[in-house]
């Protein structure tokens, strides 16, 4: 089948659409997050060992398993064990993607959290500064600054990781994609690289503004 | 009783015994010069004057205050700990200045914070809150011309020299007006060139209110600034007294040893 104009803009308005779900996925995700993974690097840091163990074997599972069977576990199992109502299938794709994205990014925090040296504690600390205004006027801005080339990576990934909730049938834009392939029509399979790789760029130049925002120091 | 009372402090590190038995005493507006050789315990004694170790057992009081006596549990807990250590001041080896910040930043930032607190605790209105802001960055100032780097305010720790950089971080630990300001080897991490203006910045600061203590490797600014002397070795005061008495007669094996190595 040759491409003509009005087949193109139907497709590109389509994909829209599952762009549209690729892009809640993503702000979601992110959103929940983000915060989330700070609280669990504290669970990870913290001088109560279990807590700390716990935590530990925890991001370790999280990790240590695809994100697609994790999707597939938060969708199907609380129903099929505990004879629970089931998540909505987009509501599954966020409970899965923001545990999993917490545990990675918790990990990156612990290593910027870790990686500022004891004598900027210590100063605050001579200062009579109490712990609470040392992490927050003190350590988190360096700390935000040694982990956006990290996060940056990590954020990069979750765009293309959408593509995941295809798996429990969340039409975002692949999935999209997919249907028309069912009907023999292959491009806009390719065609969705467009819009992901306009995406990311515009992430790309966002990430380079903040690390350009915060060169004014060195930690 | 004097100024600066430190009694039998005791510290373990494990089974390692870094300090043992430490006592001496200061008067208002003295420096103190503490030498030794590396691992004899002089940083350890500042960590605990400025309770960053907690001393196992002893006594600190500084003007007549009561901060720490090892026998008396209301006074070893942490509570309060944060209003002792403001008693103190500390100028670290390697700075330590924030980095995300200006120098004058650096040096208002604590203040702020207990103006902060303050104003929260006594609900001082917008208008004493600015006045009392204004306070802190006049003085700020004053500080920071003091150690003759006004035209610096603004400019950033990555931007500024080793030796300014210790400078500006003691002006900040000046900022709360501590009884005792202490120095751990300030120029230890200073090319030789740069150690000259940070000992200067040191010596201007001595005035009749002005407690210091000094650890340092610099012989020569110990006899010439210090009013007392202590050499540490293994954990014990092995000599104390007049720089005089210290550098030119020094009664014990040890402290000959030290000060006639190579080199000195």
């Amino acid at each position: 089948m040759s491409i003509t104009w009005p087949l193109f803009i139907q497709v590109t308005l389509r994909l829209l659409e599952g762009f549209e779900t690729t892009c809640l996925i993503f702000a979601l995700t992110l959103v929940l997050a983000l915060p989330l993974g700070l609280v669990i690097s504290f669970g990870s840091m913290s001088k109560f060992k279990p807590l700390a163990y716990i935590t530990k074997v925890f991001v370790w599972i999280i990790r240590g398993v695809p994100l697609m069977l994790q999707i597939f576990v938060v969708f199907y199992v609380p129903r099929l064990i505990w004879d629970l109502p089931a998540f909505s299938r987009f509501n599954a794709v966020i409970l899965a993607f923001v545990i999993n994205y917490a545990c990675y990014f918790s990990e990156i925090y612990r290593g910027g959290i870790e990686s500022i040296s004891k004598g900027q504690y210590e100063a605050g600390q001579v200062l009579g500064m109490t712990k609470t205004q040392i992490f927050f006027k003190v350590i988190l801005m360096q700390v935000v600054k040694r982990i956006i080339p990290p996060m940056s990576n990590e954020i990069i990934t979750l765009v293309k990781d959408t593509a995941l909730a295809r798996v429990i049938m969340v039409a975002e834009i692949l999935k999209v994609a997919e249907e028309y392939a069912g009907y023999a029509l292959i491009w806009p399979l390719f065609y969705t690289a467009v819009y992901y790789l306009a995406f990311v760029g515009i992430l790309t130049l966002l990430f380079g503004f903040f690390e350009r925002k915060l060169s004014y120091y060195k930690v | 009783m004097a100024f600066l009372e430190v009694k039998n402090i005791k510290k373990k590190f494990g089974s390692n015994e870094v300090l043992k038995d430490i006592s001496f005493s200061l008067e208002k507006g003295e420096v103190l010069a503490i030498i030794g050789s590396s691992g004899s315990g002089k940083t350890t004694l500042l960590r605990c004057l400025n309770f960053l170790e907690k001393a196992d057992d002893g006594v600190i009081s500084v003007d007549g205050n009561l901060l720490f006596d090892g026998s008396d549990r209301s006074t070893t807990s942490d509570k309060n700990i944060r209003r002792k250590r403001l008693h103190f001041g500390l100028v670290f080896q390697s700075f330590n200045l924030f980095p995300q910040y200006t120098a004058l930043k650096n040096i208002m930032l604590a203040p702020e914070m207990l103006l902060k607190e303050r104003a929260k605790k006594e609900k001082l209105s917008a208008h004493q809150k600015r006045e009392e802001h204004e306070k802190i960055v006049a003085h700020a100032k004053e500080l920071l011309d003091s150690v003759g780097l006004s035209a610096k305010e603004k400019s950033y720790p990555c931007e500024l020299s080793g030796g300014q950089c210790q400078r500006v971080a003691i002006a900040r630990a000046l900022a709360l007006s501590p009884d005792v300001l202490c120095f751990d080897e300030p120029t230890s991490a200073l090319d030789p060139e740069l150690t000259g203006e940070v000992l200067r910045v040191i010596r201007n600061l001595k005035s009749s209110d002005r407690t210091m203590i000094v650890v340092t490797h610099e012989m020569e600014f110990a006899r010439n600034v210090a009013d007392k002397v202590i050499f540490m070795s293994d954990g014990v005061i092995e000599e104390a007294g007049t720089p005089e008495e210290v550098f030119d007669n020094p009664k014990s094996e040890r402290t000959r040893e030290f000060l006639n190595r190579p080199g000195f």
